[in-house]
């Protein structure tokens, strides 16, 4: 270890003088924040074995609890509905023109694929990406096709009326899952499965953050509140009785959570409307630990 | 460190209780507040927890810890108005004889004499420059060599050589004064 070198005198001498002090100095940080930094520190540990657990049984599930499995479905049948809709009326259309002039072998054959391919796919559906199975051409492919059988509508749109029921039902799934929360819907005529990755996800943000402070600090959720606090909520903000989360965890006794809250800069003064400071209720509740925390960050 | 970071709760309870009074020590002392000091040294500890899965140990344990402690220290300096605490206002021998004469392993002689040391060597560290009482605290509490220190101070080495030089060039001045 690269020591000072040792000057003209012996600095040692004054190393040893702090360390005799220093081994005969019981001054130490306070009880509450030993105890608020072990709860702390065993609540992450608790957190993070449950990740490592659950992150276990996940690699023994990959093809369950893949992410992907659930727009993997609903774009692999999209994706042949659409095909279904626009594969099966160009083979309708053309078997009565081909008469005579080739086998009707292909078309027979052909007109059943569609159903049969989306309900042969459908199982199998977890194991390929949306971005496989709807390709990219495959929606102006098909507009061709319908564009070119201008004669034949009326045929096309009575087969459609049936053919289109995957769409329709892949359609209204996609409502469903997103609940009518979604206001930017992608347009009709692009690829369903485009349509169903475009759907924003819902946001899980709370729309009151100082409202779910006080109601973490209420009912003593320490994570909860530990989390909310990380994102620089207003912390002092309070509620219709001029109650602020500290407050409101102060009547409840949830020593953690006032801990937390101070330590996060919260107003140990205060008061509710009708005048009442944390200190008092802390006092009144018979919460030695919390009055204790709170004249410590300075409550009067 | 990297069971704690598994999930395993009691290595945590080790960590701390080996490096709680150095790092107590450090910053109580740096910041001459104990309830300044009480808040940082939650917050060390609860960023040492929170950040326990990304520390990588090229280092040693200490290094990374002491480097926490400094910067929060350092930001809680900027941004905290001026405290005035008790021992600014001439109480810290009061503190110190309060303290020392609940430690029941001391008797009343050494009590004295101890309590004497530890004051006056405390009021030398208070009046030392800012750098040099950083970096000599960061030595001595961190056991660190003179590279160590010039690392987590990010200062040269010769500057933290100058430094830790000059403070205990003072601390023993001032040390002679008081006996």
């Amino acid at each position: 270890m690269n020591r000072v070198p040792p000057s003209q005198e012996q600095p040692e001498d004054v190393d040893d003088q702090y360390r005799r002090a220093s081994a005969l100095d019981p001054s130490r940080p306070s009880e509450a924040v030993r105890r608020a930094v072990l709860a702390h520190a065993a609540r992450l540990a608790a957190e993070r074995a449950t990740r490592i657990e659950g992150s276990k049984t996940k690699s023994t599930r990959t093809a369950v609890n893949q992410a992907w499995w659930r727009p993997a479905i609903l774009g692999t049948l999209a994706a042949a509905a659409l095909a279904g809709l626009m594969i099966a009326p160009r083979f309708l259309v053309e078997a009565p023109r081909a008469q005579g002039t080739r086998p009707n072998t292909a078309p027979a054959l052909v007109a059943q694929a569609p159903d049969t391919r989306a309900e042969e796919r459908a199982p199998s559906a977890p194991a390929l990406g949306p971005e496989r199975t709807a390709k990219p051409g495959a929606s102006t492919r098909n507009a061709d096709v319908l564009s070119h059988t201008g004669g034949a509508r009326p045929k096309v749109s009575a087969r459609a009326s049936s053919g289109a029921a995957p769409v329709a039902a892949a359609a209204q799934s996609t409502d469903a899952m997103v609940g009518g929360a979604s206001q930017q819907r992608a347009p009709r005529n692009t690829s369903v499965a485009t349509a169903i990755t475009a759907v924003p996800r819902i946001s899980e943000a709370p729309a009151d953050p100082a409202a779910a402070v006080r109601r973490a600090a209420e009912i003593g959720d320490l994570s909860g509140l530990q989390m909310l606090l990380e994102k620089q909520t207003d912390i002092d903000s309070p509620d219709a009785a001029g109650r602020t989360a500290l407050m409101l965890a102060t009547l409840h006794g949830h020593t953690d959570a006032v801990a937390a809250l101070l330590a996060h800069g919260a107003d140990p003064n205060a008061a509710a409307a009708d005048g009442t400071t944390p200190l008092q209720a802390a006092r009144a509740g018979d919460h030695p630990a919390i009055v204790a925390a709170l004249q410590r960050y300075g409550a009067r | 460190m990297g069971l704690y970071a598994r999930g395993d709760a009691a290595a945590f309870v080790v960590l701390y209780r080996r490096h709680e009074a150095r790092i107590w020590r450090y910053l109580e002392r740096n910041v001459r507040n104990r309830a300044t000091a009480d808040e940082l040294m939650q917050e060390v500890w609860f960023a040492v927890a929170r950040d326990a899965d990304r520390y990588e140990p090229t280092s040693r344990f200490t290094t990374w810890l002491f480097t926490i402690a400094r910067n929060r220290m350092i930001d809680s300096i900027r941004t905290s108005p001026q405290q005035v605490s008790l021992e600014t206002l001439g109480y810290e021998g009061e503190l110190v004889v309060q303290q020392l004469t609940t430690e029941p392993n001391v008797g009343p002689l050494d009590a004295v004499v101890v309590r004497d040391q530890a004051a006056a060597l405390r009021q030398a560290i208070g009046q030392l420059p800012r750098e040099q009482r950083d970096a000599f605290l960061l030595q001595i509490e961190g056991d660190f060599s003179v590279e160590e220190v010039a690392t987590i101070t990010q200062s040269s080495f010769e500057t933290t050589k100058s430094r830790l030089r000059y403070a205990r060039t003072k601390l023993r001045e001032l040390l002679s004064e008081h006996a």
